[in-house]
């Protein structure tokens, strides 16, 4: 079952479109990665799903029942979030702060401390949030959002200031809160911060979804580049003139865009032209690889 | 584990309480209640009337609280309201109720709620201030409660009023130094308000300050006056409805990208 499902999901500002069709299904006790460069509608999309902002058109279903002005109360007692800059008061502790949380949402002692110890922020609980490094504003935002133990958890730009030891341990997170069957989606504009985390992605660019899936699904949706190992490589472009795009690096001749059963007839062609040939391979690409191919390298 | 609820009304007022901490509000609120109070004493002590024993009147101290209440009440009633919003804009509060189900006008509600109560207790600790020094300055005239009462009712209701147009304000200008600077050209109205036509103390929150003076000098003459009941009543009525209309907007209002 689908935890987050959206239909034709538009956010229009007068002419503008923000955010245009989305159709997201985000399935129950995996971590989505919500992917794509700034400015392309994540912010907007995860308000719409929180019914912070309301659609121009479509429609929001959280774990099957709609999410809109009417039924908002009832859905975000099992919905945690953290949107853009982390909350906390910087007046009060950070104890202060969660006992807040505590009291609005009708928590117990046990509740708080769970969140807390989740994110390791129990040793700065006396301090005032006014002090907090960013990456503790962050761990204060999400042990807020955890709290309430939610069957959702929607996190904007978790990672923003965090270290690279405070990255991996909101990594570790995640996939921890996804092994007990809580739905995590997670947004960001850096592919690496999250690709190790997230098991389904969503990738949005200037408002529309390019893509949405498994990791493999995502791998098999940018088909790499086969790169053909000779000693001649211009003779071997020679012979595939006019037919595909080749390119010469080195010993190699790079060839973009086509699949198993056109890479074996150009093989053919190749070695019938006589063209020594003593390897043949795809070449390896990262998520970063795929990601920027889908996005025209974070253009769009 | 407790079951999750959102958005209920009691808890957000006794957050409003706990986020007084440290805030200094209660600072602000005794500099009110010191202000007004010094301001009244040194009007009353200075005044022809009171070195006579024969005309040593509970009437000369009201004229000064008439006088010192607008003087001091606009800006630091700004500060307070202005102290308790910005948190919300600092904190990203505004959007970390939202999502708790407390929405921005229910909040504005919550925070007229409570700072109203610490208004109401200044108010009270004032008036109760006024009359001990007073008796203890050698005052032995008999209070007229009536007057007094009238007028500390009233000049709360004033107080109120600008109170919760500050919180909304403030609310709805980030920039804070907006909301300060209001106050104070709100404290210059509720001076000069009393020398200015009838339909301009009308016109603004704080030209009723002058509607609800009780006592005050006509030329050398220490005169008392009621206040004006029904003008502060309408006002009263018609900023509680905006304050209804203007916080259910809020409620409406979408998330700020």
């Amino acid at each position: 079952m689908d935890t987050v499902t959206t239909v034709n999901l538009t956010k229009s500002y007068g002419r503008q479109a923000v955010v245009q069709g989305l159709d997201l299904r985000i399935p129950q006790g995996c971590v989505y990665g919500f992917l794509g460069p700034n400015g392309s509608g994540k912010s907007t999309t995860m308000k719409m799903l929180l019914s912070l902002v309301q659609p121009s058109a479509g429609e929001v279903h959280i774990m099957g029942e709609p999410m809109n002005r009417r039924t908002r109360r009832r859905q975000l007692a099992r919905i945690g979030s953290l949107i853009e800059a982390p909350p906390g008061y910087g007046h009060l502790t950070g104890g202060e702060n969660l006992r807040l949380v505590q009291r609005s949402l009708g928590l117990d002692e046990a509740q708080v401390n769970r969140a807390v110890q989740a994110v390791r922020l129990d040793k700065q609980l006396d301090k005032k949030v006014a002090n907090y490094s960013l990456g503790m504003k962050q761990r204060l935002g999400i042990a807020m959002a955890l709290a309430r133990e939610p069957r959702l958890l929607i996190l904007d730009e978790p990672t923003n200031g965090l270290d690279p030891a405070g990255i991996e341990e909101i990594r570790e997170l995640l996939r921890r809160l996804a092994s007990r069957g809580v739905t995590v989606m997670v947004s960001s504009h850096l592919l690496g911060e999250i690709d190790k985390a997230a098991d389904h992605f969503g990738i949005l660019a200037e408002g529309r979804l390019l893509f949405q899936g498994s990791r493999e699904q995502l791998f098999a949706a940018a088909v790499p580049d086969v790169l053909i190992d000779t000693p001649e490589p211009r003779q071997a472009s020679a012979v595939l003139d006019g037919r595909l795009t080749t390119r010469v690096e080195g010993g190699s001749l790079r060839i973009g865009g086509i699949d198993n059963r056109v890479t074996a007839r150009v093989v053919a062609d190749l070695v019938g032209a006589g063209a020594p040939i003593y390897g043949v391979r795809r070449e390896e690409q990262s998520l970063e690889d795929v990601f920027m191919t889908l996005t025209a390298g974070g253009r769009l | 584990m407790s079951a999750v609820t959102v958005g209920a009304t009691g808890p957000v007022v006794v957050n409003e309480f706990a986020k007084l901490r440290h805030l200094r509000v209660g600072l602000v609120a005794g500099l009110m209640v010191l202000g007004t109070v010094a301001l009244t004493l040194l009007s009353t002590v200075t005044s022809a009337e009171f070195a006579d024993p024969a005309t040593r009147t509970w009437d000369v101290p009201l004229a000064g609280l008439s006088l010192a209440v607008p003087m001091v009440s606009p800006l630091l009633l700004a500060v307070v309201a202005s102290r308790m919003v910005d948190i919300e804009h600092q904190g990203n509060g505004w959007l970390m109720g939202s999502t708790s189900g407390v929405t921005p006008g229910a909040l504005c509600r919550a925070k007229l709620l409570t700072a109203g109560t610490v208004v109401v207790a200044a108010t009270v600790v004032t008036h109760l201030a006024v009359w001990a020094l007073g008796r203890l300055a050698g005052i032995d005239a008999p209070v007229p409660v009536g007057l007094w009462a009238g007028f500390a009712v009233t000049s709360l209701a004033v107080n109120l009023v600008v109170l919760a147009l500050h919180l909304v304000l403030s609310a709805k200008v980030d920039n804070q130094l907006v909301a300060l600077g209001i106050g104070l050209l709100g404290t210059v109205v509720a001076v000069f308000g009393s020398g200015f036509p009838g339909w301009f103390a009308h016109a603004t929150p704080w030209g009723y300050y002058s509607l609800v003076a009780v006592a005050g000098y006509e030329g050398e003459h220490l005169v008392t006056t009621a206040p004006s009941y029904l003008s502060v009543l309408v006002l009263v009525g018609l900023a509680a409805a905006l304050f209804v209309l203007v916080t259910s907007r809020f409620d409406r209002q979408e998330a700020r990208s």
